[in-house]
């Protein structure tokens, strides 16, 4: 399995994912929704596992496999988050997101060669970047949240206390991985290159998302006050969050960045 | 609004204290740190060189345990209330926000215009950044201060998050001038203790280094068409590369069919200009290809060899003005097999080699670099050290953290959180 079969595993899979976000608001059609949504997930599994095996090196280094990753996680966390809390928004959006970013693999794939330079042979290198990964799909979740529920602040003048509790653990549990991931950056760059903090454009942008974060943590632990302040917040924390990731490669003060492949 | 609205109302400046004057302060001290900045430009860190970071250090923890004298006054609690931590973060945000949006050159370039007399191209040695930074140090230890004096294990997030981050914020940053990075170049069987730091300046170090023995391993490499006369690769809007690969061994360059037909890793080249295996330092990547032109049916065959400096490179032309040429392989690992020496009489050995650093005596060595050109041919590594008195406080925070986020992520938002809230919206 390599990019050119991708389409015979992504198309089922953005279908069968798109028809899940469509039956799951139909109040008869829950269990027909998780049969559609697990079996996307798990052809979209199959590819990845396929592709793993065929390039002999983690897909984690373009950033076309950084995406493959991103709608995977997406997908299984969209589905699991709506288990557990029961918006079907939550499949909706997971599902959609997730598509967009397969969209963009398969037409801009960015295929780069399988060779993976010595500084990235390390033990360091998966779990960093998926545990960045997960919170990204974290964070995108919680963004579309937040919308949600700044519309019914705006309706209802009032905010859902139910949808809080479920932006505050998506942003404490995203949170949470997105320093574990730094953290391990930092010792990985430690036996790498020297030193565990250069301010690298990526890592000051790094420094940037997680400031933004830790911003919201915060303004949450004083109640109603500033519900509109820290919902607005998250937009603004995905928007740096989206430049961290794929914006610095396109940087003027990030050329010569040693985080750019 | 009422009149008994207004008459409750707090007046700025008024305590408690809340976000405007959070902001005001947190606002006043960046102003204070452009006006150093522009006064008499960047903050010197090396000024911090043990042992006067030592003593800082001291100060500031002696600050922070100080507060512990004033628990009760309103002052306090807003210089560790989530209000001025907002605002802390948020300026730090902003100020690092600047820091990714400008090209951080560290010299002040040659046309000084307003933002770098702001310091924008030297963040971290701003005095801005270094005000915000002393002030974080300080409202953050006061605020672990405060919390471990009411001590309660439910806490242990908090304790373990806000004293991790504490302690590399301190560690790290005071720290950052003690440290010392070296390169050393050492050459084939030789020993060498000289070494360079980031300004090119010689010096002897307390350590010797005998590299016995340069390796490296390489990838296999590519196959392109170039322009004879340019060298550019073709077609010039979007160049056509074949990674090389036996299992997949036919490719499209720039509307040619190839097929590989034999793949040497380690080549050599024999008299008649074939290739045969030869593993040893001079040999180098060669390829027996078959390019077919499917408009004309025109069919080549031959070798195609990258060369290195003991052997002449071959490419394989396709007309007066095209041909195939093999890139430079990358490389897969390059390792030096060195011995250390110290002058108590330790000595190590190792296999240096990228992700896998040699510690001893406080000093960690690292595989640098090689001479690009000879590539594995290089006669030698470089190397860098590194001694970091600090890191071990730094580490133990990343463990605090770490085990912070653990936490973060099994329990999400816990109700124990709520608690907290209550506990500041009671001071408030």
């Amino acid at each position: 399995m390599n990019w050119d079969t991708f389409i015979w595993f992504a198309l089922p899979a953005m279908i069968l994912w798109a028809c899940a976000g469509i039956v799951v608001y139909r109040k008869k059609s829950k269990v027909l929704a998780d049969i559609l949504m697990i079996t996307g997930i798990s052809i979209y599994t199959l590819f990845i596992i396929g592709f793993w095996i065929n390039i002999e090196r983690p897909p984690l280094r373009t950033m076309g496999e950084t995406r493959l990753w991103y709608s995977f996680f997406l997908a299984v966390i969209g589905y699991v988050t709506y288990r557990r809390w029961k918006y079907p928004w939550l499949l909706s959006f997971s599902a959609l997101v997730a598509s967009v970013f397969i969209c963009i693999n398969l037409f801009k794939p960015e295929i780069h060669s399988k060779n993976l330079m010595p500084a990235l042979q390390s033990i360091w290198f998966i779990p960093h970047v998926t545990s960045y990964i997960l919170s990204y799909a974290m964070f995108g979740a919680a963004t579309v949240g937040a919308f949600v529920q700044l519309r019914k602040i705006n309706r209802k003048g009032l905010s859902d206390k139910k949808i809080f509790d479920l932006l505050d653990n998506l942003v404490y549990v995203g949170f949470g991985f997105l320093v574990l991931g730094m953290l391990m950056g930092c010792v990985w760059a430690k036996e790498a290159w020297g030193h565990y903090w250069s301010w690298d454009p990526k890592e000051t942008w790094a420094f940037v998302t997680s400031m933004a974060y830790l911003a919201y943590i915060h303004l949450r632990l004083q109640g109603k006050k500033y519900e509109k302040t820290a919902l607005w917040l998250l937009p603004v924390a995905l928007i740096l969050l989206l430049v961290t990731w794929i914006g610095v490669n396109y940087l003027p003060s990030a050329q010569g960045s040693i985080h750019v492949y | 609004m009422t009149i008994m609205q207004q008459e409750n109302k707090r007046k700025f400046w008024q305590m408690p204290w809340g976000y405007p004057e959070s902001i005001t302060i947190t606002a006043g001290i960046a102003y204070v740190g452009f006006v150093l900045q522009m006064a008499i430009s960047d903050f010197n860190f090396y000024l911090l060189t043990s042992p006067v970071n030592l003593i800082v250090g001291a100060l500031i923890v002696s600050l922070c345990l100080l507060t512990l004298t004033i628990r009760k006054s309103k002052f306090l609690k807003w210089f560790t209330s989530i209000p001025f931590s907002v605002c802390l973060i948020i300026a730090l945000l902003i100020l690092t926000l600047i820091m990714g949006l400008t090209p951080q050159t560290g010299t002040a370039p040659a046309d000084r215009n307003f933002f770098t007399m702001l310091g924008f191209h030297n963040m971290t040695g701003s005095w801005p950044f270094i005000l915000i930074y002393f002030t974080t140090l300080l409202s953050l230890g006061s605020l672990i201060v405060r919390r471990l004096a009411k001590f309660n294990i439910k806490d242990y997030g908090f304790y373990l998050n806000h004293l991790g981050l504490w302690l590399v914020l301190f560690a790290g940053g005071l720290g950052h001038a003690d440290m010392e990075r070296y390169i050393m170049h050492v050459r084939e069987g030789e020993v060498e203790w000289r070494v360079y730091d980031d300004e090119g300046t010689v010096k002897e170090l307390p350590i010797a280094i005998q590299l016995n023995d340069f390796d490296m391993e390489e990838y296999p490499p590519k196959l392109t068409i170039i322009d004879r006369t340019t060298g550019e690769p073709q077609p010039l809007s979007a160049p056509d590369y074949y990674q090389i690969d036996t299992k997949a061994p036919t490719g499209k360059l720039d509307g040619w069919e190839l097929e590989m037909n034999e793949y040497i890793h380690q080549a050599v080249r024999n008299s008649d200009s074939t290739y045969r295996e030869m593993p040893m330092p001079g040999s180098t990547p060669a390829a027996h290809i078959t390019m077919t032109n499917p408009s004309t049916g025109e069919t080549l065959t031959g070798w195609v060899c990258g060369g290195n400096r003991a052997q002449l490179y071959k490419s394989l032309e396709l007309s007066e003005k095209y041909t195939v040429v093999m890139t430079v392989a990358e490389p897969k690992r390059f390792m030096s097999d060195i011995e250390v020496y110290t002058p108590d009489g330790t000595t190590k050995s190792a296999i240096l080699e990228v992700n896998h650093p040699l510690r001893i005596k406080g000093w960690t060595i690292y595989q640098y670099g090689y001479d690009n050109a000879a590539g594995r041919l290089s006669s030698y590594s470089s190397m860098e050290l590194v001694y970091d008195p600090w890191i071990v406080p730094v580490y133990i925070g990343f463990v605090m953290i770490a085990i912070g986020a653990i936490a973060m992520i099994v329990r999400g938002r816990s109700p124990n959180r709520k608690t907290l809230l209550t506990d500041n919206q009671r001071e408030e």
